[in-house]
């Protein structure tokens, strides 16, 4: 079962569920790079509030996400984080810190659409 | 004599717990702005208290501003500084800048010995410098105006 | 009654089905959901290893409950048949290092749990024992 990916206005949106296994997860960065690429998309919301689970192989992910989005131009917001999911990255020795969060997909919204109105082109 | 070393277990327990929600306060000291004043020794299981109580509180308050002030600490130490910059780096995976306060002269001198990295981690010397950052990150001025006495 | 599973470690879905068991068992026994969290997070580590590095890509998992004067925990017990891990420490050196492997998850692992053993011998296989205890 893949990940659905919605357009809204230049933004692409992404839930992530907690049964999403490595090969979804896979099958998400390259259906993101496909789209960012065909719609020129400038940002990249992954909305993952009701992701109980992050380890070592979806947070380096999550990294690789982010950092291919911004060579395709657009920026990443991850939404949501749970406090225990953060915990546990943290303990886990796990960086994010290439990747931009937020407390909601609200905010996450709101900063990407700052981007576009700030820089349209990073 | 098995039921006294229970209940014994249990009190302190108890006691564990109620110390723990003291010595972790997180305040709301201003709309947005959390404030987490730490006195004393950070050992694991006091940090990762305090970062979930932390965590907790922004999701909450979906404060977007945390101010931690180690003024109170009297050793900051590698084990210290590790317990601090994870609960940085959570704070952080909620959205959530921090802003760490209360560094001293040997503090800083210590943290540079020590040849960690707080890069990406914004440090101001007193609480009040922290607020005044906190207040210019949310775009917010604070104005002299008519000062109002209050009624004893 | 005392929970006990077995489940296989075959097939990348059986990733998310250990670590979507080890949470509820977790939960069931009254674990705090950061410790839901640490230990579904310390399985999905466990289990990967075994179905990237195993041979055959196979294993098994127990998840069971356990009690001592320290209470209520939970035993999780990751095994494989192969090929074995040299040298522990170095492995788990690197995956920390690197940011990837075998070690990485080991090392993780062993950061969020309470106890952790890893019996293994090149040539016949791994067990690794991990036990979390309720606070």
């Amino acid at each position: 079962m893949s990940v659905p990916v919605i357009q809204v206005g230049s933004c692409l949106i992404a839930t992530l569920t907690e049964e999403i296994g490595d090969a979804e997860a896979l099958d998400l960065q390259e259906t993101l790079n496909s789209r960012i690429e065909k719609s020129s998309a400038t940002g990249v919301l992954l909305d993952i509030s009701v992701l109980e689970t992050i380890d070592s192989f979806l947070g380096r992910l999550l990294n690789e996400i982010t950092l291919g989005a911004r060579l395709l131009g657009a920026e990443t917001v991850v939404a949501g984080m749970r406090p225990a999911v953060a915990m546990t990255l943290v303990e886990l020795g796990l960086k994010l810190d290439g990747v931009r969060s937020t407390l909601d997909a609200e905010r996450g919204l709101a900063l990407l659409g700052q981007h576009l109105n700030g820089n349209s082109h990073t | 004599m098995t039921i006294q070393i229970d209940s014994n277990q249990e009190f302190m327990a108890a006691q564990r717990a109620t110390i723990s929600e003291l010595e972790t306060p997180v305040i709301e000291i201003w709309d947005g702005v959390l404030a987490l004043p730490i006195v004393g020794t950070v050992d694991t299981v006091r940090a990762q208290n305090m970062t979930e109580s932390l965590l907790l509180k922004i999701v909450e308050t979906k404060s977007e501003i945390v101010i931690l002030d180690i003024t109170g600490v009297p050793i900051v130490d590698t084990s210290v500084s590790r317990h601090l910059l994870e609960t940085i780096s959570a704070a952080r995976l909620l959205g959530a800048e921090v802003l760490l306060v209360g560094l001293t002269a040997r503090t800083a001198m210590t943290l540079v010995h020590l040849g960690l990295d707080l890069a990406g981690v914004t440090t101001r010397t007193t609480m009040a410098k922290g607020l005044q950052l906190a207040f210019a990150r949310l775009g917010l001025e604070v104005v002299s105006g008519r000062k109002i006495s209050a009624e004893l | 009654m005392t929970i006990e599973t077995r489940l296989p470690v075959k097939q990348e879905q059986d990733i998310v089905t250990a670590r979507q068991t080890a949470r509820a068992a977790a939960s069931q026994l009254g674990f705090g959901a950061i410790d839901q969290s640490r230990i579904a997070t310390a399985v999905s580590e466990l289990t990967r290893n075994v179905i990237r590095y195993a041979t055959n890509g196979a294993g098994d998992i127990v998840i069971r409950e356990v009690s001592s004067e320290r209470g209520v925990g939970l035993q999780i017990v990751v095994s494989d048949e192969g090929p074995g891990i040299s040298d522990v420490n170095q492995v788990m050196q690197d995956g920390f290092t690197s940011g990837h492997g075998l070690g990485l998850g080991l090392s993780g692992t062993k950061r969020l749990m309470d106890e952790m053993d890893l019996q293994t011998e090149v040539g016949i296989g791994t067990v690794v024992t991990i036990v979390k205890w309720r606070r």
